[in-house]
């Protein structure tokens, strides 16, 4: 009983939960710097440079504007980090997972709308007009990779599931590791292509990072914050990076068996690294932000399209 | 006394009281109120002591009036007959008018006449319960006419606002219409089996399914009464006189006609369609009805996004809730008949609050406008907080009620597409969720124009809303956190009951024409198979893992650096200094973002698409009738093609 709740406990704070969780985070934020540092041809932070930002960030002194709602300012930020560590406690990482059974997709997808939710109450309470754009767009950015997540959420678990129905991640990877990743059916190849291309627009990262857009409207919903809460939500950004390619990679790359647990997870986060370069890194070198209403479009016709082909594809058993 | 004359009680109690009110309620306000208050309050208890015998030991209450007993197995009396869907109704029903009276205390204070407004309030909630606990269908008939009428009256309660007159008007016709369609229905259903009793319509109906299907008079029955219902549930294009009706009713009634009036209509199709006709389990009429659903819920939430009236807005997200609840109860699974009355008791909550929300941020500014409300969270802090949780609630945000109901709906429609193999209902589950994220949006923005933002120079002086407002938000807010967490407890006592009653016609009619009455009519024993308990979303092991977290975070916070805290005094004016919002250098003025000018991008997109259904929605009562008389065209002549 007592050995039970010490391991619940560490699995929440150390591993894979907060400790961690926060640790690979924003050593990924490190990375992503540096590499886009290195391709853009400047020399670029060191890769702890997130860790020496959020001390410095904690350090501050954190302002509470006047015309702010108090509780809102300050809950949302801790609201949002606490909902993605949950999260990473329900994603299987390969043959380690801590919670078995009770990894649902529409439950991860739901607990992954908490966050941007955060933001755009945190902002919207500050009471600053900017903030308030910020949120607004947040919001149209929402509603626009929330199409294409679900359907090709839902391609997969129909392939997985075969006739019987399941939205359970632990049976996805199961079955991957029974079947081969699911991104070598070539059913699913869209499907993939979809959700990479949803991970940038739900981080937040350029090129679609509208919703912050510092050059435009001075890092929107951010904009009153300071001090600690800010830190916290840089904290938040930093969690996305890592658990979206995490979802990934248990989605559709899922399944390795080493037969050793520490392996399959070494290798797991060498995966998200992985997915995180391609899907965060790249863009973000290469490409610059997106108006609003493009990103929407481009949501709802190109990437939706591809999740609803995926879909389509695996209903009539290809 | 035994519990058997409880209903008969609860529904004569409150048309008494509505008696008294009228005679007695002209000469003092204090006196329409306490009469009110204490029948609500009764009519509460006596439905809640129902909650025993009736769900959790399964026991069916009949009851004939004046002792007119069925002879030789013909019913000729009105019978009452209380199964555990029309409990769970009536306990939603009796909780929401019970609230209602309590808030409407301090809100209709600048008011005349009360009275009347008391009157037409305790009729209305007479006949609902009525509704609900009838087992005889002209008399079900009767309670809708004079639910309807009632909230007619009511819509126009402020009658020197020319708008109620209109409002009142338009649902008067659209009403109307529906009633008819019901009669219609009931006439020719008594003209196919001589009888009116719902047990022994349902028998013979079951006999005639069992011997080569449904005569071409039952099925025009089934479309009419399909359409008279839908009518009274307001789904997708009969929905037009909501919109009108609630930014103009009195709050304290608007809460009601969006909760329980609407849910009138669900309970109507969800007794007929299951019970009555027992055509649940034909592919067409699933599809029928989750089509209808589906188009009310998508073209409620992008109405409800084109809004900037709070009280408008909120009337086209019960249009939206109502579309889920619709297409969860057509899909004729136990688990999407789990999910839809999941949904019915979390919209019934929700959207309660919602309106109370309303009704106090109305009441103390004297205005609904979101292009020109607010920052009030600063001046009304717990209207803020029941806001949001109820926002959160609708738009589904876990760990609320919301929540579970509509992930309940997500796995119900996928499941239901898995199973039948039929692509459409896939898009049934990507629509919902799509609606739920819209619907947040929706939310977002009247959290945002309303509660936060900059505070207009002339609500300085708004102030929160007296204690008899708060205290129904309140309880209604901590239900809604409740239901979503413990879940659980309410499926067992409240929802897996009224499942099972409405999946299983022969008790219903065993109870009241006696047992083995529907065996010799061979009435389909189960139309659905039992309930499936969802086994991944368990909401007391997330919040303890949320709650753990939580404690964590804060721990490391305050152990952090605490001489300058995170949480700050603010001294310095708002005018400068560094607690003072940054602007940029733009005017005052100019800051503050209204409901009106959120969501560009999405709008600019979708433009052609809100462009078209405004131009649809005109206003004029011609069109909607109009419209209501070609669906109900489409629907009857769908019936008769596709329904064998």
């Amino acid at each position: 009983m007592v050995q039970n709740m010490l391991m619940n406990l560490l699995h929440i704070f150390i591993f894979p939960g907060l400790l961690f969780v926060t640790v690979i985070g924003v050593l990924m934020t490190g990375i992503d710097r540096k590499l886009v540092a290195r391709m853009q041809k400047r020399v670029g932070p060191p890769i702890v440079q997130g860790f020496y930002d959020f001390f410095k960030l904690m350090g501050k002194e954190s302002i509470v504007p006047e015309a702010a709602n108090k509780p809102a300012f300050l809950a949302a930020p801790i609201i949002g980090y606490v909902s993605l560590v949950v999260m990473v406690l329900f994603i299987p990482m390969f043959s380690f997972s801590v919670y078995s059974g009770t990894a649902d997709m529409i439950v991860l997808i739901y607990l992954l709308t908490i966050p941007g939710v955060a933001l755009i109450v945190g902002g919207t309470a500050s009471g600053n007009p900017y903030a308030g754009v910020g949120a607004s767009r947040e919001m149209v950015a929402m509603i626009g990779y929330e199409l294409p997540l679900i359907l090709s959420v839902l391609a997969v678990c129909r392939k997985v599931g075969g006739s019987a129905m399941t939205f359970s991640l632990n049976e996805i990877v199961n079955w991957q590791a029974a079947n081969g990743c699911a991104l070598f059916q070539w059913a699913l190849i869209p499907a993939a292509l979809a959700f990479l291309l949803v991970i940038p627009g739900e981080v937040g990262t350029q090129p679609f990072d509208v919703a912050e857009a510092e050059t435009e409207i001075l890092e929107g919903p951010l904009i009153e914050y300071s001090g600690a809460p800010l830190a916290m939500f840089k904290l938040n950004t930093a969690l996305k990076m890592f658990i979206m390619p995490a979802m990934f990679v248990a989605l559709f790359l899922g399944g390795v068996h080493t037969g050793n647990v520490v392996l399959d997870v070494v290798l797991f986060i060498l995966l998200t690294g992985l997915v995180s370069f391609i899907t965060m890194t790249v863009p973000h070198a290469i490409a610059a932000r997106f108006k609003v209403e493009r990103l929407f479009k481009f949501y709802w016709t190109l990437v939706a399209a591809l999740g609803l082909v995926s879909l389509v594809l695996v209903w009539f058993g290809l | 006394m035994s519990y058997i004359h409880f209903p008969v009680i609860a529904v004569m109690g409150q048309f008494l009281a509505a008696f008294l009110v009228a005679i007695f309620g002209s000469k003092s306000r204090k006196a329409s109120q306490a009469i009110t208050l204490i029948a609500s309050a009764c009519a509460f208890v006596l439905v809640c002591l129902l909650i025993k015998p009736v769900a959790l030991d399964g026991q069916i209450i009949s009851y004939w009036m004046g002792n007119w007993e069925p002879v030789s197995g013909y019913a000729i009396g009105i019978g009452y007959e209380m199964d555990a869907l029309g409990l769970f109704f009536a306990v939603l029903v009796s909780f929401i008018i019970l609230m209602s009276a309590i808030y409407s205390l301090r809100y209709l204070e600048h008011d005349e006449a009360v009275d009347r407004y008391y009157t037409l309030f305790l009729m209305l909630s007479g006949s609902l319960l009525g509704l609900v606990m009838t087992g005889d269908l002209f008399n079900m008939f009767i309670m809708i006419e004079i639910m309807t009428f009632s909230a007619v009256g009511l819509t126009a309660f402020r009658n020197y606002i020319p708008e109620a007159l209109e409002a009142a008007m338009k649902y008067l016709v659209i009403g109307s219409v529906g009633s008819s369609m019901t009669l219609a229905g009931v006439a020719l259903l008594y003209a196919q089996t001589h009888t009116l009793n719902m047990a022994q319509v349902a028998a013979k109906i079951g006999a005639m399914q069992a011997s080569g299907g449904l005569t071409p008079t039952v099925v025009f029955a089934f479309g009419l009464m399909f359409v008279g219902f839908g009518i009274k549930s307001f789904m997708f294009p009969f929905h037009t006189p909501v919109a009108d009706a609630h930014p103009v009713a009195p709050t304290s009634f608007s809460m009601v006609f969006s909760t329980m009036v609407i849910k009138a209509g669900v309970y109507g199709l969800i007794r007929i369609a299951y019970i009555v006709f027992q055509v649940m389990d034909k592919s067409s009429v699933q599809i029928l009805i989750t089509a209808f659903g589906c188009v009310t819920m998508f073209l409620g939430v992008t109405m409800a996004l084109a809004q900037h009236d709070f009280k408008r807005l909120l009337a086209f997200h019960s249009i939206s809730q109502i579309g889920y609840i619709i297409t969860a109860l057509g899909l004729g699974t136990a688990l999407g008949l789990t999910g839809s009355l999941f949904h019915v008791m979390n919209h019934t909550l929700f959207k309660a609050l919602l309106f109370m929300c309303a009704g106090a941020v109305l009441h103390m500014t004297g205005s609904k406008n979101l292009d020109e409300l607010g920052g009030l969270s600063k001046k009304m802090p717990h209207t803020t907080i029941c806001f949001l949780i109820a926002a959160f609630s609708i738009a589904g945000i876990p760990p609320f009620n919301g929540f579970a109901s509509k992930w309940m709906i997500y796995q119900a429609t996928y499941e239901k597409a898995v199973e039948s193999g039929n692509f459409f209902y896939a898009l049934v589950t990507v629509v919902a969720v799509v609606v739920s994220v819209l619907t947040l949006a929706s939310f977002i923005k009247v959290t945002m124009s309303v509660f936060f933002g900059q505070l207009p120079e002339k609500y300085k002086d708004a102030k929160e809303a007296p204690a008899s407002m708060l205290i129904p938000m309140w309880i209604t807010a901590i239900l809604c956190l409740g239901t979503g967490v413990l879940y659980q407890l309410v499926d067992r006592t409240l929802t897996a009951p009224a499942v099972a009653a409405s999946l299983t016609p022969a008790n219903y009619v065993d109870k009241m024409m006696g047992s083995g009455y529907a065996a010799s009519f061979s009435v389909k024993d189960a139309v659905a198979t039992a309930v499936q308990h969802m086994s991944y979303w368990n909401p007391v092991l997330w919040l303890t893992l949320l709650v753990i977290v939580m404690l964590g975070v804060f721990i490391v916070i305050l152990s952090g650096d605490n001489e300058r805290g995170p949480v700050l005094k603010t001294k310095e004016p708002v005018a400068d200094g560094k607690y003072a919002t940054f602007f940029s250098g733009e005017k005052y003025r100019h800051s503050h973002m209204g409901g009106s000018d959120l969501f560009w991008g999405f709008k600019h997109d979708m433009k052609p698409y809100f462009d078209f259904i405004e131009e649809k929605h005109s206003g004029v009562l011609t069109d909607y009738t109009l419209w209501t008389i070609v669906a109900m065209a489409v629907i009857v002549v769908y019936t008769f093609v596709f329904v064998k």
